[in-house]
C-alpha cells in the first residue's frame, strides 16, 4: 500500500530525514519508535502534506499513486489521515459542522451527492459510541477547551468518520490517561481491517501494549537503524534507545 | 464643480436660509485634518457632480417582491416616499416632519438643513411587535444624485420593537446618501435595529444613527456591511438614565476598492449601565477599512461595564484597516475593556482542515466564516442570518456546505 524509497527532507536548511525506507502493507500495524528529534513527526507531517517541510529527494507512493505530487486534501482523498500530536483548535466550527464539511468533501471528490443530514448524524452518533464520547461533544467547537485526552479523541472520531485506507497516528498516547487509552485503544482495533494500514508514531511502548503491531521500526537521526517484530518495542522499553542506536 | 457648489447654488436657487445649512456652508466638508475623519477621505466623493433635485424611475412590484426580505411585517419606501406600510395597532408610521432638526458637526448640520424626505415610526408604551420590521429602501434615480433623509423612532415605555433596514440602488447611476436616524427608546423599552447594508459599488453612504436611552432600556444595532465604494456609519449611543444596555455588532465584508469606516460613541452618563461591542471586519482585493470606537464615561456614571472589541482579518496584500479604541474614563469604579486584533488566517488551522480533505479554498472560507461566528450569532432573525450567510458566502465567492 505505501512505499517510501530512500525519503529526504528537512525544514529549511535543517535535514532531518536523511533516507527513508519503508513498506506498508495493506492489513499492517506498524510501529515507529525513536528518541525526541529522531525525525518521527517530520515523517507523518510530509506523508500527509505540510508544505512547511521541503523533500529533496525520494518518493512516498501510495497504492501506485505518487503522494509528492499530491496537495494535502488530495492525500486525504486518495486514504491518508493523519491523526495530530497536537491537533488545531478552530473557534467558531462545530465538530459537526467541520465533520460534514470534511465527509462531503470527500464524497464531491468521489462524484457522490452531499451527505443527507440524517445519515451524517447517525454515523457521527455510532461512532461516538465506539469512542465513548459524551453527547453534547457535537455541538462543541472544534477542540476549543478539549482536555489533551478529548483532542486524541476526537482524532480518533474523525479518522473513525472519514475511514482512510492509511492512518497515521502521531504520538495518539501522550496526554491520555489509561482509561483514555485503552478506549482509543480499542476504536483503532475495531477500525482495523484487511483492507486498511496503520502507522503509529510513538516515543513510548505503552500504547503497543493495547494496539499490537505487526512491525516494529526504530527511527534515529533521520533512519531506520533496525526493524523487528512486536518484541522489539519490548526490548526497546526495557534497555532503552541507546542500546540500538549504540 | 463638485457638490459643495451644488449645495450652495441649490440653497440660492431655492432660497433656503437656516442657521444647519449656513452652518454647513461655512465650514464645509470634513478632510483628514478632523481627527474623525483622518482616515476616510472624502475628498474625490464630494468633488463629484451630483444633482440635488431628483428625477426617479417607477420600481415595479417584482423588483419589490426581489428585493424583500420576507422577514414579518414591512414598509416600503420607493424614491424617498413611502410607498406600503403595514397596519399593526400601537405603531405610528408616518413620513417624519422635518422641523427642529439637531446638528453636531457638517455632516449632520447639511441634512437638518437639507434633508427631504425619511419616516417616523413610533412604537406605543406597552406594545411588543410579534415579527421583525422591514423597512426597505428601493430607489432609481435618473441621474447621479445626492440624497438626504432623516429618520425618526419613537419606541415607547415598556415597548419593544425589532427592525431590520434593507436598502437598495437599482439604477446604474450614483448615489451619495447621507442619512440620520434619530432614536429615543423610552424607560423599559427594547430596540433592536439590523442594518443590512448590502450596497453596489456605485453606492456612497453616510449612515448616522443617534440613540437616546432613558432607563432601563436595551438598544442593539447589528452593522452588516457587505459592499458599497464608500461607506460611513457613526453610531451614538447616549444613555440618559440608569441600567441602560447598549450593544453594537459588526460584520464587515468589502472588496475591490471599497471602503468602510464605523464610528462608533457610547455616552455613558448614568450609572449602572453596560455597553457591548463586537466588531469583525474581513477585507479583500484593495478594501479600506476603518474602525474607531470611543467610549465616554461621565464622572456619575458609576458601575459601568463597557465591552469592546475589534477583529479583523486581511485576506489580501492589499487591504488595510485602521483600528482604534478610545476610551475616557472620568469615573473610578468602572470596568472596561478593550482589544483589537488584526491577522491572517492561521496556517496550521488550513493544513488539519486539508488533511481532512477539505479543499483550500474552501478551507480559507470556513476559517473565515469561523472567525466571522461569535458576530453572526448576534443576529436573532434566523431569516436574516440565513440572508447574512449567502451574502457572506457570495462576497468570499464560496458556496459551504456546512
Amino acid at each position: 500500500m505505501l512505499k517510501i524509497k530512500n525519503l529526504k527532507a528537512g525544514i529549511e536548511e535543517t535535514k532531518i530525514l536523511k533516507g527513508i525506507d519503508l513498506e506498508v502493507n495493506a492489513g499492517e500495524i506498524h510501529a515507529i519508535m525513536g528518541p525526541n528529534g529522531s525525525g518521527k513527526s517530520t515523517l507523518s507531517s510530509v506523508i500527509a502534506g505540510d508544505e512547511n517541510y521541503e523533500v529533496e529527494s525520494g518518493s512516498i507512493m501510495l497504492n501506485g499513486e505518487d503522494l509528492l505530487e499530491m496537495d494535502p486534501d488530495e492525500r486525504a482523498h486518495k486514504g491518508v489521515f493523519l491523526s495530530f500530536q497536537y491537533p488545531v483548535e478552530i473557534p467558531g466550527i462545530s465538530v459537526s459542522n467541520f465533520m460534514k464539511a470534511a465527509i462531503n468533501e470527500k464524497r464531491k471528490n468521489l462524484g457522490q451527492d452531499p451527505v443527507s443530514a440524517k445519515d451524517l448524524l447517525h454515523k457521527m452518533k455510532e461512532k461516538m459510541e465506539l469512542l465513548n464520547m459524551q453527547k453534547g461533544y457535537l455541538s462543541r467547537n472544534m477542540n476549543e477547551g478539549f482536555s489533551g485526552g478529548e483532542k486524541k479523541r476526537n482524532e480518533i472520531f474523525q479518522m473513525a468518520m472519514l475511514e482512510p485506507k492509511l492512518s497515521i497516528l502521531d504520538e495518539t498516547d501522550s496526554g491520555l490517561d489509561i482509561d483514555a487509552l485503552k478506549v482509543v485503544a480499542n476504536g483503532v482495533n475495531k477500525l482495523k481491517s484487511k483492507e486498511n494500514a496503520t502507522i503509529i508514531i510513538t516515543h513510548y511502548q505503552r500504547l503497543l501494549n493495547y494496539i499490537v503491531p505487526d512491525f516494529v521500526h526504530v527511527l534515529h537521526d533521520g533512519k531506520i537503524i533496525k526493524s523487528g517484530g512486536k518484541e522489539l518495542a519490548l526490548e526497546l522499553e526495557a534497555k532503552g534507545y541507546e542500546w540500538v542506536i549504540k | 464643480m463638485g457638490l459643495l457648489d451644488s449645495i450652495e447654488k441649490y440653497c440660492e436657487n431655492h432660497v433656503i436660509k437656516n442657521d444647519a445649512i449656513t452652518s454647513f456652508l461655512k465650514e464645509g466638508f470634513p478632510t483628514t485634518k478632523d481627527e474623525e475623519w483622518k482616515y476616510t477621505s472624502l475628498k474625490k466623493i464630494v468633488s463629484d457632480d451630483y444633482v440635488l433635485e431628483e428625477g426617479a424611475s417607477d420600481i415595479s412590484a417584482d423588483e419589490i417582491k426581489k428585493h424583500s426580505l420576507n422577514i414579518g411585517e414591512q414598509i416600503i419606501f420607493i424614491n424617498g416616499v413611502l410607498h406600503a406600510k403595514p397596519d399593526i395597532k400601537g405603531l405610528k408610521i408616518e413620513p417624519n416632519v422635518l422641523k427642529n432638526l439637531s446638528y453636531e458637526d457638517p455632516i449632520s448640520a447639511l441634512n437638518s438643513g437639507l434633508a427631504k424626505n425619511g419616516y417616523s415610526i413610533s412604537i406605543d408604551g406597552g406594545v411588543a411587535l410579534e415579527k421583525p420590521l422591514e423597512i426597505l429602501f428601493l430607489n432609481k434615480y435618473e441621474a447621479n444624485s445626492f440624497l438626504q433623509y432623516r429618520n425618526n423612532i419613537i419606541v415607547g415605555e415598556n415597548a419593544s420593537i425589532k427592525i431590520v433596514e434593507n436598502i437598495k440602488n437599482l439604477s446604474n447611476n450614483t448615489v451619495f446618501v447621507n442619512s440620520v436616524t434619530d432614536i429615543d427608546t423610552k424607560k423599559d423599552s427594547f430596540l433592536e435595529i439590523n442594518k443590512l447594508q448590502d450596497y453596489s459599488n456605485n453606492e456612497r453612504t453616510i449612515d448616522t444613527t443617534n440613540i437616546n436611552q432613558e432607563k432601563t432600556s436595551t438598544t442593539t444595532i447589528n452593522t452588516l456591511l457587505f459592499g458599497g465604494a464608500f461607506t460611513r456609519n457613526n453610531l451614538n449611543f447616549f444613555q440618559n438614565g440608569v441600567n441602560c444596555e447598549s450593544n453594537m455588532n459588526g460584520i464587515v465584508i468589502l472588496n475591490n476598492d471599497e471602503v468602510g469606516d464605523n464610528h462608533t460613541y457610547v455616552d455613558h452618563k448614568k450609572e449602572n449601565c453596560q455597553s457591548n461591542e463586537l466588531y469583525k471586519g474581513i477585507y479583500l482585493g484593495k478594501s479600506k477599512g476603518v474602525f474607531n470606537g470611543k467610549i465616554m464615561v461621565r464622572p456619575d456614571a458609576q458601575k459601568i461595564n463597557a465591552f469592546q472589541a475589534n477583529n479583523n482579518l486581511l485576506l489580501s496584500d492589499d487591504s488595510s484597516i485602521n483600528s482604534k479604541p478610545q476610551l475616557e474614563i472620568y469615573a473610578d469604579d468602572v470596568k472596561c475593556s478593550h482589544g483589537c486584533t488584526i491577522g491572517q488566517l492561521d496556517e496550521k488551522a488550513l493544513f488539519y482542515l486539508r488533511t481532512r480533505g477539505v479543499s483550500k479554498e474552501d478551507a480559507n472560507a470556513i476559517l473565515t466564516f469561523a472567525f466571522a461566528s461569535e458576530a453572526m450569532d448576534k443576529i436573532s432573525i434566523p431569516v436574516l442570518g440565513d440572508r447574512v450567510k449567502s451574502l457572506m458566502e457570495d462576497k468570499l465567492g464560496v458556496n459551504l456546505s456546512i
